[in-house]
C-alpha cells in the first residue's frame, strides 16, 4: 500500500468514529422521519374524508348536496333533527372527522334567491397534528362542488356560463417563451435553486468541518509531529488529509442530501420542472460544469479549512474556525435561493462573485436561464483559487506553524474563537 | 560530509522577540548516547525540533549522517524517529494496529518491524486493546517502541521516560541503553540527572540557548569539581 493510501484510510478510518459520525447521520434521520410523517399525511389526503350529515330539511337543494357528499365522501353517519354534540359524539364514533349539519331552511333561502343556504359545519380534532387538522378540514371541500351542482340547477345555466372566463398560461423567462403558468417554474425554483443550493452548502460544511475534525484530532491526539517527522513528503499528507475528509464528507453530505430529496418529495414540490420548455433543460456540458463547480469548491473549503485546521488548538476549537467557512458557503447560497444575483447593485454582485462558493450555487440556476459564461468563467476563477489554497495549505505544512500553531497577526483573533 | 552522526553548527532560532537558540554547536557520534540537558525553555526541544524537520532553523546548519535538514528533509526523515515528550496514538486503532501503520512506511513488508515492536512494547495481550484504553505509561511505551522498532540511524527522544512509574522508566533505559550501534546513535533529552548520568555516553548542557559544556558525565563532574551530574547543571546554569 502507497504511504498515500496508507494516510487516507487512517483519515477515514479516524473520522468514521462514531463520536464524528453520529452527530451528522442523526439529522438524516430527522429528516427521512418528518418526510414519512409528510408522506403517510398525503396519503389520509387522498383517502375520502369522513363526513357525518345531519339533515333536517327535505328540499331539493339539500337533497343535491348530500348526493354530493355521498359521491365525494364517506357518509359514515346520518341523522336527522339530533344536536350538533349527539352528531359529533356519533360521527366520532363511526370514524368521521366532520359533521355537516343542514339546517330546515337551506331549501328555502336558496330558492328565494336572496340569501346562500347556509350549513354548520363541524370539524372533529381528535389528533393535534398535521394530519388531524388537515384531515378534518377536508370534510368542507365537498362543498364547492355541491355550490356549482346547486347554482346549475336553479338557474339552469351550463358549466361554461357559471366559469365563463378561463385563461391559457404563457410565461416569458428571461425572453424565451415557456406555455405553461409560472407555478412550473416555481417547481423548478423549488427542486434545482433550493435543493441544489443547500446540498452543496452541507457537502462544503461537512467536508470542511471533517478536515477540521482531522486536524483537531491531531492535535488532541499529540500525534501531527509524529506524523510530519515520517518519511513522507508533506504534500501527500495534505493530500491525503484533503482526500480522506473530502471522502468522509461527500458520504455524510450524500446520505444528508438523500434525506432531505426524500424529505422535499414528500412534500410533494412538484415534479421539479418537467414541466419546463427545452430551451431550460440542461446539457452534458452543463451538468460537468456543475460538476466542476461543486468539486473546485469542496478542494478550495477544504484547503482553507486544513490552514484554519493548523491553527485549532483542539476539536471545540476547530468546530468555531469551520465557522468562517460555513458563512462564505451559506451567504451565496441562501442569497441565490431569493435573489438573482446577477441583477443585484454592482457593489453587492462584485461581493457574490469574488466568492469562490458563489458559482456552484449559482450553475443550476444560470446554466438553465441565463449566462453560461459567466458559469464557465466562475469555474476558472474557483480553479486558480482552489489551487491557490491547496499551495496555501502545502506552504503552512512545511512552515513552522504547523507546529507552533503561530497564526502571526491573527494569533489573537483565533485565540479569542477558541475560547 | 562529515563522519558524524549529528553536526550542529552555529545554530540560531527566534520566536517573535523571543530568542530560542543562539549560535549552539556540538557533535554527536555514531554508536553513542547524546543527552541534551538544561533548565525549562533553554532550547532543548526546539534544538530537536529542528533537527527532526519540524522546525527551520534560522541561522546555522544541522546535518544528520550527511543529510542537511534544510536542504534534504526526506533525506533525514529516513535516517530518523523523533519520540516527541508530548506525544499520543491514534485512539481508534489498537497498539499493533499503531506499529502497524508506522511500519508500513519504512518497509514494504513491515512484518519483521512489527514484530519487534510488540516485543519492544512488551504489553501483552494488552497490545491487541485501543491505544485510547491504555495508560501514559503504556502509551509511552508503544510510542518507545513505535521509534526503535525500524532501526533509525538516529533515534531523537524527548524526556523518554516522561510521566513512566518506577519499573516501566527502568524497563525503557535499558531499552535505550542497547540500542546504539556502529551505524545507530541516540539524542535525549532528559531532567533526571540520574538517567541521563546511567544513559549517555556524553551529555551537551544547554542553558539559554547555547551549549555551555560538553563532556562525558564523568569528565564534567570532575572538570566541575562536585559530587554529580546535577551539581554541574546547578554550576552552569546559576
Amino acid at each position: 500500500m502507497s504511504d498515500f493510501l496508507r494516510l487516507v484510510k487512517k483519515e477515514a478510518r479516524e473520522l468514521l468514529r462514531p463520536r464524528y459520525i453520529l452527530p451528522i447521520l442523526f439529522i438524516p434521520i430527522v429528516f427521512v422521519g418528518m418526510g414519512q410523517g409528510f408522506g403517510g399525511i398525503d396519503d389520509q389526503l387522498d383517502d375520502e374524508p369522513q363526513v357525518g350529515l345531519v339533515v333536517n330539511d327535505s328540499g331539493q337543494y339539500a337533497d343535491l348536496l348530500v348526493e354530493t357528499y355521498e359521491e365525494q365522501a364517506n357518509v359514515t353517519y346520518r341523522e336527522s333533527n339530533v344536536s350538533a354534540n349527539a352528531a359529533v359524539d356519533a360521527t366520532r364514533d363511526s370514524g368521521g372527522k366532520t359533521v355537516v349539519v343542514i339546517p330546515d331552511n337551506f331549501s328555502e333561502r336558496i330558492a328565494g334567491g336572496q340569501q346562500p343556504g347556509r350549513v354548520e359545519v363541524y370539524s372533529i380534532v381528535d389528533s393535534v397534528g398535521f394530519g388531524g387538522v388537515l384531515s378534518a378540514g377536508q370534510g368542507s371541500t365537498p362543498l364547492s362542488t355541491a355550490n356549482e351542482v346547486i347554482a346549475a340547477n336553479v338557474t339552469g345555466a351550463t358549466p361554461a356560463e357559471l366559469n365563463p372566463v378561463t385563461s391559457t398560461d404563457r410565461t416569458y423567462v428571461r425572453g424565451v417563451r415557456m406555455d405553461r403558468p409560472p407555478s412550473v417554474l416555481s417547481e423548478a425554483v423549488s427542486t434545482q435553486f433550493i435543493f441544489i443550493p443547500i446540498a452543496i452548502v452541507m457537502v462544503i460544511i461537512f467536508s470542511g468541518q471533517m478536515v477540521m475534525n482531522s486536524m483537531g484530532i491531531e492535535n488532541e491526539n499529540k500525534t501531527l509531529e509524529t506524523l510530519l517527522t515520517m518519511p513522507v513528503k508533506r504534500r501527500t499528507i495534505v493530500a491525503a488529509k484533503l482526500v480522506g475528509s473530502a471522502a468522509v464528507g461527500l458520504f455524510a453530505a450524500g446520505i444528508l442530501a438523500g434525506s432531505l430529496w426524500y424529505y422535499q418529495t414528500s412534500l410533494s414540490f412538484g415534479d421539479g420542472g418537467a414541466g419546463l420548455p427545452d430551451a431550460f433543460a440542461l446539457g452534458g456540458v452543463d451538468y460537468a460544469l456543475i460538476g466542476a463547480s461543486v468539486f473546485l469548491a469542496v478542494i478550495a473549503a477544504l484547503a482553507m479549512a486544513l490552514c484554519l485546521g493548523i491553527f485549532a488548538g483542539d476539536q471545540q476549537g476547530a468546530q468555531v474556525l469551520v465557522f468562517p467557512i460555513a458563512v462564505l458557503a451559506g451567504a451565496p447560497a441562501a442569497v441565490s435561493m431569493f435573489a438573482d444575483v446577477t441583477t443585484m447593485a454592482l457593489p453587492f454582485r462584485a461581493v457574490m462573485y469574488a466568492i469562490p462558493f458563489t458559482y456552484p450555487a449559482l450553475a443550476p440556476k444560470e446554466l438553465m436561464f441565463g449566462d453560461s459564461l459567466l458559469i464557465a468563467a466562475g469555474v476558472l476563477y474557483q480553479l486558480v483559487f482552489a489551487v491557490a489554497m491547496v499551495g496555501l495549505a502545502v506552504r503552512l505544512f512545511n512552515s513552522d506553524r504547523v507546529v507552533t500553531g503561530d497564526a502571526g497577526r491573527l494569533s489573537d483573533i483565533f485565540s479569542s474563537l477558541q475560547r | 560530509m562529515s563522519n558524524a552522526a549529528v553536526q550542529v553548527d552555529g545554530l540560531a532560532k527566534r520566536f517573535g522577540d523571543v530568542e530560542a537558540l543562539g549560535d549552539l554547536s556540538f557533535r554527536v557520534e555514531p554508536n553513542e548516547i547524546f543527552g541534551l540537558v538544561g533548565p525549562n525553555g533553554a532550547g532543548k526541544s526546539t534544538t530537536l525540533r529542528i533537527m527532526s524537520t519540524l522546525l527551520s532553523a534560522d541561522e546555522g546548519a544541522v546535518e544528520v549522517f550527511g543529510a542537511d535538514v534544510a536542504t534534504a528533509p526526506n533525506a533525514v526523515r529516513e535516517a530518523i524517529r523523533y519520540l516527541p515528550e508530548e506525544a499520543g496514538a491514534y485512539e481508534n486503532l489498537t497498539g499493533r494496529g499503531f506499529l502497524e501503520f508506522v511500519a508500513g512506511f519504512y518497509a514494504d513488508d513491515p512484518t519483521g518491524l512489527v514484530e519487534r515492536g510488540v516485543e519492544l512494547a512488551d504489553l501483552g495481550d494488552r497490545i491487541t486493546d485501543k491505544t485510547s484504553e491504555y495508560s501514559k505509561g503504556m502509551t509511552r511505551r508503544l510510542l518507545l517502541a513505535s521509534s526503535l522498532m525500524t532501526e533509525p540511524r538516529l533515534a531523537i527522544l524527548d524526556e523518554p521516560t516522561s510521566g513512566l512509574d518506577v519499573r516501566n522508566a527502568r524497563e525503557v533505559r535499558d531499552v535505550i541503553k542497547d540500542y546504539p550501534s556502529a551505524e545507530r546513535s541516540v539524542i535525549l533529552s532528559s531532567h533526571n540527572m540520574l538517567e541521563v548520568e546511567y544513559l549517555c555516553d556524553r551529555v551537551g548542557l544547554i542553558n539559554e540557548g547555547e551549549i555551555v559544556a560538553v563532556g562525558t558525565p564523568t569528565a564534567l563532574v570532575a572538570e566541575y569539581d562536585v559530587e554529580n551530574l546535577e551539581d554541574v547543571f546547578m554550576e552552569v546554569t546559576a
